[in-house]
């Protein structure tokens, strides 16, 4: 059974570009639909059992959403696909974190930016669909600020192109939310994302904290599911079980 | 007399000196404390009601005696003092005495009663400033004789040619009682209201020792005032005649001030002793005056001239006020008793002043009389405008300033006035004249210094205050974080209190405490600012010498508004400005950015493709440094390496990063964008023209200076002989806009090393 790919893109030439990404990072049969707008998009997703994924008709596995769209911005459609089973994956020109720091909260599993080399986008469509968040040294900052004071206009952090996030978006803002209790980092995942939010890799991080480099990730993980970023583990389970990985 | 008055609050200006939020002295309640007319709590009630009875008596009081002394019949003539001391007609209305003008009268006779002689003493109607008790005596009994004649229905005058002359007198009017009575009598009524006020507003000891000073000092004016009715033969009551009882009231106004000195705004050791001593200073004033009482005639009683003794009486107490007043400063440099020192020596030296100009003309017969008035009426002018002044010291600088002056110059022009008749025997009219220039003259010179100085100590210039205000306004807008620190520090400079402390008690606007004591101002940056609650608390202005005045309330108002302007319009800029800034940034990204995007997947070739993707990282790097405000340095050295991980990755090549920093730095939106380029030029350089496996780079931030080394193991050989294409021509230039030298040379064993040197790197913008 071909593994069904939904590709949001206004651009003609980046969404044909971006099939070539896709086609070329699974080695599974691949059906992929294209859409221009986001009304296209929700049409082709209710065929396919709506917002919600209930219907048991096959789904989408991967979706891969443009911010800037023609009749609004990607992140509502994320958004709406809260409980969407399936990968999905921001792709986009804006690098800074005010416009993926959203887009992860909104329940984006990953980002892509368009101007990337081909071979690198391919690589990093891979990683994120294997499971491996990304996460910048701002947007670690970010999340650090987060939890320690759950507020989101604390600019503590002072990160580089700090903003509020509804500057630069035709979208809503996206509170952060103030964690619950519970979701408090441990120590652990704290020096992860202190780490990470000055320039360490993780292979790096993994030597400095004398732990292996899944585990490091294993804590990234952790960190982002605290977040309510994504049900993107499941996602991810579910991606490689499906055979797509 | 008196040399100082009580303030009226003993509880706030007696605070400690000790500094620190914890000082209890500031709490609320001692601020509340202070006399406020715009707290009508304090007004509610029964003391509204008394004080109106009170004005109501007071006013009752006043316009009777006008009425009695309109009412009081009255020869239409004015009289002058003869060479040979006899009473000469100036003029008059009546056509039975026009006739008589110039001659001197001898004797009047009532209608049935006895020959009274009369002479120029006659004409000295100040009683309580003869210090001769023969002349006072004689010139009390003839008073009465005119009265009596007056009062007789028909009054008989006999003039030294021997002509007699039949007259009935015609009662006064309302009109010739003369526009000093209707002054005078004003500010008795002021002052005994305010003594009222005052007692009532907060009944204790203060108030009440005020209230003493104020009625001795409104009975005063009143008899002054009524000293001054145009013509001979006044009525007198007996006790207004008498010296002992003229002389006792301002023995007990000296006696109180004493008592307050001793008080407020500190109490002194032995303060009940010591006031104890200056009322005793009274009873043993009136034994003495009975024991030393003049005869029938006017010889002198056991003790001499009794004048003397109750001037002498008077000084002593008042001396003896003042020294506890410097006391008092010196214990502690509160201003008010500084101010109270300044009034209670113009007090005495008007009253010096006036005693010897008293005694020195006594003897002269036309001038010792006019000297007299004078000295009555210009120290009881003089003292109830001091009094006036002292429960409201804080209240304005600038009516105390031009009271001090006119007080002060009108003293001196009615000195030199009677100083030129006297002297130089002009006329009336040229010496008026000539004092009245030379009074004005002095007020054009004197007018600066005791703008500076009576109030203790000057304000900033104009000039040295705005500077300050620019430059807090302008610290504040660098770092709208330290606005109160900021504040606080304009403010020291401004006022030069002694102590300034932070108090949790916030006003709506700058308030005076303590009676001027303490100024204390709102600290809130803005209106909706909540985190900076709490105020500041000046206390002692001039490290001590002056009081804190509504002048000062109002411009402290006006320094925190401009702060506070300062701060908003910065943000309302800086806001304007990132607004602007986005738009570009957005609409470059959007328009530019998407455009470069398709071209970059229609390159031709994998060159020109990577080509368009740096001027897209370009582009990206531009709008992200146009719409962000500041990097943080070690915010953006974990930018960079993440970033370059990523790239070398991609690219298959390791990297080595070595960061260290002593200061970390804000970065502006210029040296960010500039070294983010450079890095990413010198990085894609070794990348795919070297070719580079392995790239270190090394970041330094030390005393001021960066320097960035980029070095690879590449193909690169001889950089000398590079063409400086669009490339590496861009890192010279941003190098070259950041105050820097770049230089490149071969690494060993291959590759090439770039490194740029900043040497003014914090410094700059």
């Amino acid at each position: 059974m071909a593994v069904k790919v939904l590709i949001l893109e206004d651009n003609p030439v980046a969404r044909s570009f971006l099939c070539r990404v896709v086609r070329e990072s699974f080695s599974d049969t691949i059906t992929i639909t294209e859409a221009g707008d986001l009304e296209a998009a929700r049409r082709h997703i209710s065929l396919t059992g709506g917002a919600q994924g209930l219907h048991g008709a096959d789904p989408y596995k991967l979706i891969l959403v443009d911010l800037e769209l023609p009749d609004g911005n990607g992140m509502e459609l994320l958004t709406e696909l809260g409980h969407y089973p399936a990968t999905k994956i921001v792709t986009t020109l804006y690098s800074d974190d005010d416009h993926l720091f959203p887009a992860l909260q909104c329940g984006a599993d990953g980002y892509l930016l368009k101007e990337d080399r081909f071979e690198v986008l391919v690589e990093e469509l891979q990683k994120i669909v294997r499971g491996q968040p990304p996460l910048s040294p701002a947007i670690a900052r970010r999340l650090l600020t987060h939890f320690r004071h759950g507020t989101p206009g604390d600019n503590h952090a002072g990160d580089s192109g700090f903003m509020p996030a509804s500057t630069l978006t035709t979208s809503k803002p996206v509170p952060l939310e103030k964690p619950p209790d519970h979701e408090r980092l441990t120590p652990r995942e704290s020096e992860v994302l202190t780490y990470l939010s000055k320039g360490f890799t993780i292979k790096e991080i993994a030597s400095l904290m004398g732990i292996k480099w899944f585990t490091v990730n294993d804590h990234i993980k952790s960190i982002y599911k605290k977040l309510n970023v994504s049900s993107r583990a499941e996602a991810a389970v579910l991606a490689s079980k499906q055979g797509l990985v | 007399m008196s040399a100082s008055a009580p303030p009226p609050d003993l509880s706030s200006t007696s605070v400690p000196s000790r500094p620190g939020p914890g000082d209890s002295a500031f709490d609320a309640s001692a601020f509340e404390a202070g006399p406020d007319p715009d707290r009508p709590s304090t007004w509610i009630g029964w003391r509204r009601r008394a004080l109106v009875v009170a004005a109501l008596l007071g006013c009752l009081a006043a316009f009777s005696l006008a009425r009695w002394l309109a009412a009081a019949p009255q020869l239409d003539s004015a009289w002058q003092a003869g060479p040979g001391g006899q009473l000469v007609l100036a003029h008059s209305a009546l056509p039975a005495l026009q006739v008589h003008q110039g001659q001197a009268l001898q004797a009047i006779q009532a209608n049935d009663g006895p020959v009274t002689p009369i002479d120029a003493r006659i004409l000295h109607r100040a009683l309580r400033w003869q210090p001769d008790e023969v002349a006072r005596a004689a010139q009390v009994a003839q008073q009465q004789a005119w009265s009596r004649a007056l009062g007789s229905g028909e009054m008989r005058l006999r003039f030294e040619n021997g002509s007699t002359v039949e007259q009935t007198p015609a009662p006064r009017g309302y009109g010739g009682l003369g526009l000093l009575f209707g002054l005078l009598m004003s500010l008795a009524l002021l002052v005994y209201l305010l003594g009222v006020e005052l007692a009532l507003a907060r009944p204790q000891a203060s108030s009440l020792l005020f209230l003493t000073m104020a009625l001795c000092q409104a009975s005063h004016l009143a008899i002054v005032a009524l000293e001054t009715a145009p013509g001979p033969g006044l009525n007198t009551a007996a006790w207004m005649a008498s010296l002992p009882w003229r002389v006792a009231l301002d023995l007990a106004t000296a006696a109180a001030a004493l008592q307050a000195s001793m008080l407020a705004p500190r109490r002194l050791p032995h303060a009940g002793l010591v006031s104890a001593a200056g009322w005793a200073v009274l009873p043993a004033w009136l034994v003495l005056a009975q024991a030393g009482a003049p005869g029938p005639m006017g010889e002198l009683g056991a003790v001499g001239p009794l004048w003397w003794w109750g001037q002498l009486a008077c000084l002593a107490v008042a001396a003896a006020a003042l020294a506890a007043i410097s006391h008092s400063y010196r214990l502690e440099s509160n201003p008010y008793a500084r101010v109270v020192h300044r009034f209670a020596v113009l007090a005495m030296a008007t009253f010096v002043t006036a005693t010897g100009a008293v005694a020195w003309t006594a003897g002269l017969p036309g001038l010792g009389a006019r000297v007299a008035e004078g000295a009555a009426v210009g120290w009881a002018i003089v003292f109830a405008m001091i009094l006036l002044q002292v429960p409201s010291m804080g209240r304005s600088r600038q009516l105390l300033r031009e009271f001090a002056l006119l007080a002060g110059i009108s003293t001196v022009a009615t000195a030199l006035d009677l100083l030129f008749v006297a002297v130089f025997s002009l006329g009336s009219t040229t010496s008026l004249t000539l004092s009245v220039f030379i009074a004005l003259a002095l007020y054009a010179g004197a007018r600066q210094w005791v703008v500076s100085h009576l109030l203790g100590g000057s304000m900033l210039t104009t000039e040295r205050t705005f500077d300050q205000l620019y430059r807090a306004a302008r610290a504040v807008q660098a770092e709208p974080a330290r606005y109160p620190a900021v504040l606080g520090a304009l403010l020291r400079e401004l006022f030069e209190p002694l102590e300034v402390v932070r108090v949790e008690w916030v006003p709506v606007r700058a308030r005076i405490v303590g009676n001027g004591a303490a100024l204390v101002v709102p600290l809130r940056s803005s209106d909706d600012d909540a985190t900076q609650a709490g105020a500041l608390a000046l206390r002692f202005a001039n490290r001590g010498q002056r009081l804190f005045t509504a002048d000062d309330a109002r411009l402290a108002d006006r320094v925190v508004d401009q702060l506070r302007r300062a701060v908003a319009y910065d943000r309302a800029v800086e806001r304007g400005r990132a607004e602007e800034r986005l738009r570009i940034a957005q609409d470059l990204h959007d328009d530019i950015g998407a455009r470069l995007l398709t071209l970059m997947y229609q390159a031709p070739s994998r060159e020109m493709e990577d080509y368009i993707r740096h001027t897209l990282q370009d582009l990206k790097t531009l709008t992200r440094g146009l719409a962000a405000s500041e990097h943080r340095l070690s915010h953006a050295a974990a930018e960079w390496k993440s970033d370059l991980t990523q790239r070398l990755a991609a690219a298959h090549a390791t990297l080595s990063w070595s960061f260290e920093y002593d200061r970390d730095l804000l970065l502006s939106v210029v040296q960010w964008s500039a070294l983010t380029r450079v890095l990413r030029e010198l990085v894609s350089n070794a990348l795919y023209h070297g070719h580079a496996t392995h790239i270190a780079v090394n970041f330094a931030l030390e005393g001021g200076a960066l320097s960035l080394q980029v070095a690879d193991d590449g193909e690169g050989v001889d950089p000398l002989s590079w063409a400086h294409g669009l490339g590496l021509g861009g890192v010279r230039k941003r190098v070259k806009l950041l105050g820097g030298r770049v230089a490149w040379r071969e690494n060993h064993p291959a590759g090439i090393v770039c490194a740029v040197r900043l040497p003014d790197f914090s410094g700059r913008y």
